[in-house]
């Protein structure tokens, strides 16, 4: 498709502004010559349709959660409910300045300070933070508040305790808390291998970041083990909780040992991803750790709702403003809406629908680890590696049947988790719509030893098709340079 | 092993290779690396005078879907790089003995070839 | 419950077929000593309409911030926005997919993150773009740990005037590492550059400036890039308003090495303060050390065009604890809103709303210079400028709050030596009139 520079015609408009009212006030006794750009800025002019026109063809070559089954594992695509849209729309809010007087901001703090009860309630955790942007804006908050606490009580532990299952995220925001990451071996049942971390534990590692249930979709039945090794050592155990979905209602970190967890409300909390963004990740902590949450926090004072510093002990400020309000609102008004029973019911038929799938596809898709899993069932294609098919072709051909892929090659660690193919149907999906997508993944299966071509050149009905990764790295065109007339 | 040896050469654990002409290091990585990275996009600038120690980092290799750290695999001052490599680096996919070599050591202590394996042991350490 | 499509019945059955007769047998792992005993105390189920009428109420706890209009920026702007933003970004086929993993169902949102790194990349006169981080405050932080990797250098110089929170995220980001910071003194409404050279040393990583600065001055950014390139610093560039762009000289032409903005300004509501979208613009050679995710241009196997994330190696997700940062989701929808915003706009609309901003600012400016209630200062800015206040701030609150207007911003709230000084913000969504009213409220004598 052209770029909307392609479409480029001069002197075509696509915004209303008024003339300038200001006449006698010359541009030239604003600003000062050095800082005048002398030319206009060379973007394009197109008219209001045509870039109506344009980004709605655009939104079609996407694939959003209202067009189909999405079972990315560990990304929680679950529906994302129109009233919550729709109320994150309300004037008073999306108009709501964040540097005004707190008297003018009453609705919004108290969503804030609501939303932290909820999330601490949920949780078991003490007091939240909602200030960061992201699941990993989360992580870098939790291992910040480790970094603090330790140098506070006088402590330079060098060290963090990272599973080999983890997301990426989570090394790399322990290094960016100046922490070596140590990594952890699953064992042959997916969870810590418990020797080891007995081992490597010791008093100059802050902690562990635990996922759990972990990437494989298995709840770690060590967790109380687990705490008390890494608590014996005066660490603190950091509960990522990208799997959070699972327990709802069912297990709480805060009741399992956790010290820190960070929660994503874009994937548990129904709020959009957007297509990568903009989610948000706060952090709750457990009650001596309060006092290095990032500043500021909202408080309520029986009267009004206000911004409270957090002290000199705060990790300081994430962000320029308090958070990714809408979506905050977003994840509140899902909270309202199922209240208690509809969070039990959330995790127990997302736990449900992964052993469904888990079950009805082990034998054409080997597990990592064949148990009963939590949310989700990380599988595996590395018997069709024999046909010349690839974990990846697999993925392509789903997209023929109109499905979105599952996550592939994640997570991966030898000699347990290769070519894996990680399940994620979530509570939203109607059972006949996850035994089309069983039944799809049969007939890929069977496709491969009879047709492997037409799986190893899939997908065939996209807009596009393997778009070449190698090129776009060996010859990165990253912004477009000159207009092409023939496009 | 089904990747490509080259005999004469040696090879460390983390699947770089030498071949040692008088005080002169040749280096690359083997063909089992090649093939595990992928098609390689981009090799990290080396400084030409750059001292290393057996085993240390050295420069990072990329393909579209992963990173690998290379290591020295002896000691020495970095006195050439190959820039066909850095500027085509699909010949490294291509040639990973050959054309693809990376860079080129003044080594200080040949002996050091000894901590490393021969083509047969690396097979034998890569026999999967 | 209504988002769960299964009903009991069916989720019998199923758990039939996976081989149990209780959902209990599927979670024995959890063990029972952590087992949540109790319903969790929070309110709800509510239907539909209890939930608006809940929701509606709340939000008429804030004032109507509607036709409240802001006199107040500082790193937040209200601006025009054209509705056909809104209406994109709520196609759920942009709010509702995930990250373009997968380019061949992700070419709207992969060409929309390759639109906005040309738009901003023209903007700014740099190579390379990084369409989306959290918001400005985080992408000033990451430009100054990029410069720290660099450079291999750790001292940071960041003037005074580049907003208050930017510097505390700085701080907040840089604390672990051993990285010192230095601030740069103010005079009146720019920076005072004039020790930077004694303060440049051979240690030095990057100077941070922001222009726009908070106080709206627009700071000779082009005089002090030599002096710092010399010492082997690379020179950063902080933009809240990025509207600033369409008027004002690309900071590329002014020896700017890493541009760090907020795009807020294109196409996002004030929301209370996020989401926003943060971008850093750079030079090819430091492509390699910028964090987040970048869009390219490759062709797919049939020739035709199509786009990829690309540069991947850099990410979290392959290199773990060597990324570049720790970034995964960013704020990609705002993505859409500031391509769609910035095509709206366009080569004249973008410099047309920065004129009216410009203009606008420098009426109210005069018009308060006129009332004898207000100290003004000479200095060049944008749509925000410093007064110092005669009468009582509490009674210039009150007097706009009255007349439906949010007061400026108290500027002792960050420097405590300013007393009494009000940063002003007035954009182009202001009529004459409404500042003319402005003046007048302010201008009357006690």
């Amino acid at each position: 498709m052209k770029l909307i520079y392609e479409k480029s015609v001069e002197g075509r408009k696509g915004y209303f502004l008024r003339e300038d009212p200001y006449k006698e006030i010359s541009l030239k006794d604003c600003i000062p010559g050095y800082a005048l750009s002398r030319t206009k800025k060379e973007l394009p002019e197109v008219s209001e349709v045509d870039v109506v026109r344009h980004f709605t063809a655009l939104s079609k070559l996407n694939y959003g959660l209202d067009d189909g089954f999405y079972p990315l594992g560990s990304c929680t695509m679950k529906y994302n409910p129109k009233l919550n849209e729709h109320l994150a729309l309300l004037d008073n809010f999306i108009y709501a300045h964040p540097c005004v007087d707190e008297d003018f901001v009453q609705g919004s703090l108290q969503v804030m300070y609501e939303l932290n009860q909820y999330l601490s309630e949920i949780t078991g955790m003490d007091q939240f933070t909602l200030s960061p942007a992201a699941g990993a804006h989360g992580e870098l908050t939790g291992v910040l508040i480790m970094h603090k606490y330790f140098s506070d009580k006088g402590e330079f532990r060098h060290k963090i305790l990272i599973p080999d299952s983890a997301h990426g995220t989570n090394p790399a925001s322990a290094a960016m808390a100046g922490f070596n990451v140590v990594e952890v071996k699953s064992n042959e049942r997916g969870g810590i291998d418990l020797a080891e971390l007995h081992k490597l534990m010791d008093e100059d590692t802050v902690g562990l970041m635990l996922t759990n249930p972990n990437t494989v979709g298995l709840f770690d039945e060590n967790i109380e083990e687990i705490a008390k090794v890494v608590h014996s050592k005066g660490g603190l155990l950091y509960y990522d909780g990208a799997n959070l979905n699972a327990l709802l209602g069912i297990a709480r970190p805060g009741d399992a040992g956790f010290d820190i967890a960070h929660l994503n409300l874009h994937k548990t909390f129904s709020t959009p991803h957007g297509g990568g963004g903009p989610g948000a990740g706060p952090v709750g902590v457990k009650g001596h750790l309060i006092q290095y949450l990032p500043t500021p926090i909202v408080s309520y004072n029986g009267e009004k709702y206000f911004f409270e510093d957090v002290g000199e002990k705060s990790i300081g400020r994430l962000r320029a403003f308090w958070g990714n309000f809408s979506v905050l609102l977003k994840a509140y008004v899902w909270v309202l809406s199922i209240g208690d029973e509809g969070l039990k019911e959330t995790a127990e038929t997302s736990i449900i629908n992964a052993n469904y799938v888990m079950s009805k596809l082990k034998k054409f898709y080997k597990p990592v680890y064949d148990r009963f899993c939590m949310h989700e069932c990380v599988l595996t294609g590395r018997e069709y590696k024999e046909y010349g098919v690839k974990t990846l072709d697999i993925a392509k051909r789903l997209m023929d049947y109109g499905f979105h892929p599952p996550t592939i090659y994640f997570p991966h660690f030898e000699p347990y988790a290769e070519e894996t193919i990680m399940i994620e149907p979530t509570e939203s999906e109607s059972k006949e719509n996850i035994d089309l997508f069983i039944d799809t993944m049969i007939k890929i299966a069977k496709e491969i030893k009879t047709h492997a071509e037409i799986v190893k050149q899939a997908p065939h009905t996209t807009p596009v098709s393997r778009p070449d990764e190698v090129r776009a790295a060996r010859n990165p065109i990253l912004i477009l340079k000159e207009i092409n007339e023939d496009r | 092993m089904g990747y490509k040896l080259k005999e004469g050469i040696f090879y460390a654990k983390s699947d770089e290779w030498v071949s040692l002409d008088g005080d002169i290091a040749t280096v690359g990585i083997s063909d089992y690396a090649q093939d595990k990275l992928g098609d390689i996009v981009y090799i990290e600038e080396v400084a030409k005078g750059k001292k290393v120690k057996q085993g240390e980092v050295f420069t990072t290799i990329e393909s579209v879907k992963a990173a690998s750290d290379l290591n020295a695999p002896v000691s020495g001052e970095i006195i050439e790089i190959n820039g066909d490599a850095a500027s085509t680096p699909s010949i490294i996919n291509q040639d990973p003995y050959g054309k693809g070599w990376i860079v080129k050591i003044k080594v200080k202590d040949p002996s050091e070839v000894n901590n490393l394996m021969s083509a047969e042991g690396y097979s034998e350490y890569r026999k999967e | 419950m209504k988002y769960i499509p299964n009903t009991d019945n069916e989720k019998k059955g199923m758990l039939k077929e996976i081989g149990v007769s209780s959902f209990n047998e599927l979670i024995k792992d959890i063990p029972e000593n952590i087992r949540l005993k109790k319903a969790l105390s929070i309110p709800g189920p509510f239907d539909e309409e209890e939930i608006k009428e809940q929701v509606h109420s709340i939000a008429e706890k804030n004032v109507n911030f509607f036709s409240f209009k802001p006199l107040i920026g500082a790193g937040a702007y209200r601006h025009y926005i054209p509705e056909v933003v809104k209406a994109i970004v709520s196609r759920e086929e942009f709010y509702t997919s995930y990250t373009p993993y997968q380019p061949e169902i992700s070419q709207g949102n992969l060409q929309s993150m390759f639109e906005l790194q040309t738009h901003l990349a023209r903007l700014t006169g740099m190579d390379v773009v990084v369409p989306s981080l959290y918001d400005g405050a985080s992408a000033a932080a990451e430009a100054v740990l990029m410069a720290v990797r660099i450079t291999h250098k750790n001292r940071i110089i960041v003037s005074s005037l580049v907003h208050p929170h930017y510097r505390e995220v700085i701080t907040t980001y840089t604390k672990p590492h051993d990285i010192e910071i230095i601030e740069l003194p103010f005079d009146k409404g720019c920076t005072d550059f004039s020790n930077l050279k004694n303060l440049l040393n051979a240690n030095t990583a990057a100077v941070v400036v922001q222009s726009p600065n908070f106080f709206g001055g627009i700071e000779n950014i082009a005089v002090i890039a030599s002096e710092i390139h010399d010492t082997g610093a690379l020179l950063i560039h902080s933009i809240t308003e990025s509207i600033s762009l369409g008027l004002l000289t690309a900071p590329a032409d002014m020896g700017v090495d890493i541009v760090a903005g907020e795009s807020q300004s294109f196409g996002m509501d004030l929301n209370f303060g996020g989401p926003y979208n943060g971008y850093l613009a750079t030079k090819t050679r430091f492509l390699r050390q910028l964090p987040g995710r970048i869009a390219g241009e490759t062709a797919d196997k049939n020739g035709k065009r199509a786009f990829v994330m690309t540069m991947r190696a850099r990410e979290q997700d392959i290199r773990r604890e060597k990324a570049t940062s720790n970034i995964c989701s960013n704020h990609a929808l705002n993505i859409v809103a500031a391509d769609v915003y910035l095509s709206l706009l366009g080569k004249n609309g973008l410099c047309q709303v920065a004129l009216l901003n410009t203009k606008a600012a420098h009426y109210l400016k005069r018009k308060l210079a006129e009332t004898n209630n207000f100290e003004v200062f000479e200095y060049p800015f944008f749509n925000e400028f410093v007064v110092k206040s005669k009468i009582d701030i509490c009674e210039v609150k009150n007097r706009l709050s009255r007349k439906s207007f949010v007061p400026p911003l108290r500027v002792d709230k960050f420097y405590k030596k300013c007393e009494k000084y009000l940063l002003f913000t007035v954009t182009e969504i202001f009529k004459r009139e409404e500042l003319d009213e402005i003046a007048e409220i302010l201008g009357v004598s006690r």
